[in-house]
């Protein structure tokens, strides 16, 4: 039979709602993005106020957008966690409202879990090497024994916060991404820049730190950021090849924001093919935040009974992805 | 002088391995049954970047190889150093990669090898050496001994971060690749470890090594 979930996510900039079908089909996806001032980060209490006024529009549109009834949900999913505070807050009050009025179980789901699970639906990756690269992740990690294991990370800034807090210092607002990869692009003047790698694990910190002094020291906004991404991306490319040879894994999924560069996407199909492994990205739309995540996550465990009574429902602002059961593979 | 033979001369050989950043081929040297270790071109990277890297990665395994064995840890003997051709030339080491084993061995025998993991581990240490990728892939038991390889990541550093950074790559690799076995090899490492660097060091280092999780994102410290 088929059955249909909601799910939530609120964990940063997005609040979004979403409708999948047990059979893994998207029916609506709606959402609104918080965007902070120029030059400044996301701002929690801000953010939450978005989200605080936009979720009753976005949840009517996400109900009208899937075709089927609010009495025709098996259960209503929400982002835990990891994630900001007051954020989170919106999006579990919003599902315990909605599982509590309607009767049906409410689904904790780990945001980052999400990315990697909604990623492997509309990929067809099975038993993937991911590259999880986003403001809140840079993380390499592959399925095993129960869990999706870490085998690298970023030992300080994420990739996000990278790209970001070089484009705020240049007076752009975040998510600074897509403005760096466009300025990268008029530019093949290379500037050196730290290049960390410490075994599995990245660091950044540096290279942020170099790349502001670049920026005030006369460089362009373009050479730098060509610079960065050349760094940066061979340095998480790297250590995304060290699991692949590592494991032995014959496939390789980017997901999170950053996941739609389109150099970073390049440098890994050019990496992958060295090991006969096939790359593959979440389709733009669905490369960041988005509800869909959060309900088709919902769905896979929702199947396998995992809920949490609404009085007992929480969020949880730090909560690695390694620490969650996963009892849906196998 | 030498000069380079060039990536093409010994490619020659029989792939054994196709690692992150070399292909790994066995070969003929001089009569010697000799594995190839070739840092090729990474496509993805820039040349001016890429070079660099290939260039300092395989002068500086060359060097750490043979101070690994004045710690009286074990590694391969080095035949030649080609360095235009970012090429090793060394022993063939017959064995077995701890990490084929870890999974397949009766309990008390994998943990006589971690035993030997950290003991070794704790011998580069004291020596100055950090490994730099101290992965299970990295060992290789040959006739009940352990052979380190694969010191392209390696430094000269006395620093208790830089040791504890190498523990933590152990654990990783444990923890991501072989959780079943992971706690018993730990533990069995870390007996290892205090061995030789004495237990007032181990605890310092394992104390660091907790300071560099909580450093990864949403980390609860366990």
């Amino acid at each position: 039979m088929r059955r249909y979930v909601l799910g939530i996510e609120s964990t940063a900039h997005t609040f979004s709602v979403s409708v999948v079908s047990s059979e893994g089909r998207i029916l609506s996806n709606t959402k609104s993005v918080y965007k902070p001032p120029e030059g400044s980060g996301i701002h929690p209490f801000e953010a939450s106020q978005n989200h605080h006024a936009s979720a009753p529009g976005v949840l009517a549109g996400a109900m009208d957008g899937s075709g089927v009834g609010l009495k025709d949900l098996s259960a209503i999913s929400y982002a835990m966690g990891p994630g900001l505070g007051p954020c989170l807050r919106v999006g579990a009050v919003v599902a315990r409202t909605l599982a509590s009025s309607l009767g049906v179980p409410l689904v904790p789901v780990n945001h980052a879990v999400g990315h990697i699970e909604l990623g492997c639906l509309l990929t067809g990756s099975k038993d993937p090497v991911v590259l999880l690269v986003s403001g809140g992740h840079t993380m390499i990690l592959a399925y095993s024994s129960r869990r999706w294991r870490v085998l690298g990370e970023s030992l300080d800034l994420t990739l996000g916060q990278l790209l970001d807090q070089f484009g705020r210092h240049h007076g752009l607002s975040s998510p600074c991404g897509k403005a760096i990869e466009d300025a990268a692009s008029s530019s093949t003047n290379y500037l050196k820049l730290p290049y960390t790698v410490k075994g599995n694990d990245v660091s950044f910190s540096g290279q942020l730190t170099a790349s502001k002094l670049l920026l005030d020291g006369g460089s362009t906004f373009s050479d730098v950021s060509y610079s960065i991404q050349e760094t940066a991306f061979a340095m998480v490319t790297e250590v995304t090849e060290r699991a692949l040879a590592f494991t032995g894994k014959k496939e390789v999924m980017i997901v999170g924001g950053v996941a739609a560069n389109r150099r970073l996407s390049g440098m890994m199909t050019d990496m992958a093919r060295r090991h006969s492994a096939a790359v593959s990205m979440t389709p733009l739309e669905y490369s960041g935040d988005c509800g869909a995540q959060i309900a088709w996550t919902g769905w896979l465990a929702y199947s396998k009974d995992i809920e949490v009574p609404v009085k007992e429902s929480k969020v949880l602002q730090s909560w690695r992805l390694d620490r969650v059961d996963i009892p849906w593979r196998d | 002088m030498s000069t380079s033979l060039g990536v093409t001369e010994y490619a020659r050989g029989r792939l054994l391995y196709k690692g992150a950043e070399a292909d790994v081929l066995r070969g003929e040297w001089q009569g010697l049954d000799a594995v190839f270790k070739v840092r090729k071109p990474l496509p993805y990277r820039l040349s001016v970047l890429d070079d660099a890297i290939r260039r300092q990665r395989t002068i500086r395994e060359a060097e750490m190889i043979h101070l690994a064995k004045k710690a009286g840890v074990a590694s391969p003997f080095l035949y030649n150093v080609d360095v235009p051709a970012s090429t090793l030339v060394m022993e063939f080491v017959a064995g077995d990669r701890v990490k084929d084993l870890v999974d397949s061995l009766p309990r008390s025998e994998m943990e006589d090898i971690f035993f030997d993991f950290g003991r070794d581990a704790a011998r580069l240490h004291s020596a100055g050496i950090m490994h730099g990728d101290l992965t299970t892939a990295n060992v290789i038991r040959r006739k009940g001994a352990l052979v380190f390889i694969d010191f392209g990541l390696s430094i000269r550093t006395t620093r208790l971060e830089d040791h504890a950074v190498d523990l933590r790559l152990i654990k990783e690799t444990l923890v991501g690749a072989h959780p079943e076995a992971a706690t018993a090899a730990l533990e069995a490492l870390n007996g290892g470890y205090a061995e030789v660097v004495g237990p007032a060091r181990s605890r310092a280092a394992l104390k660091q090594l907790q300071n560099i999780e909580r450093r990864g994102r949403y980390a609860r410290v366990t």
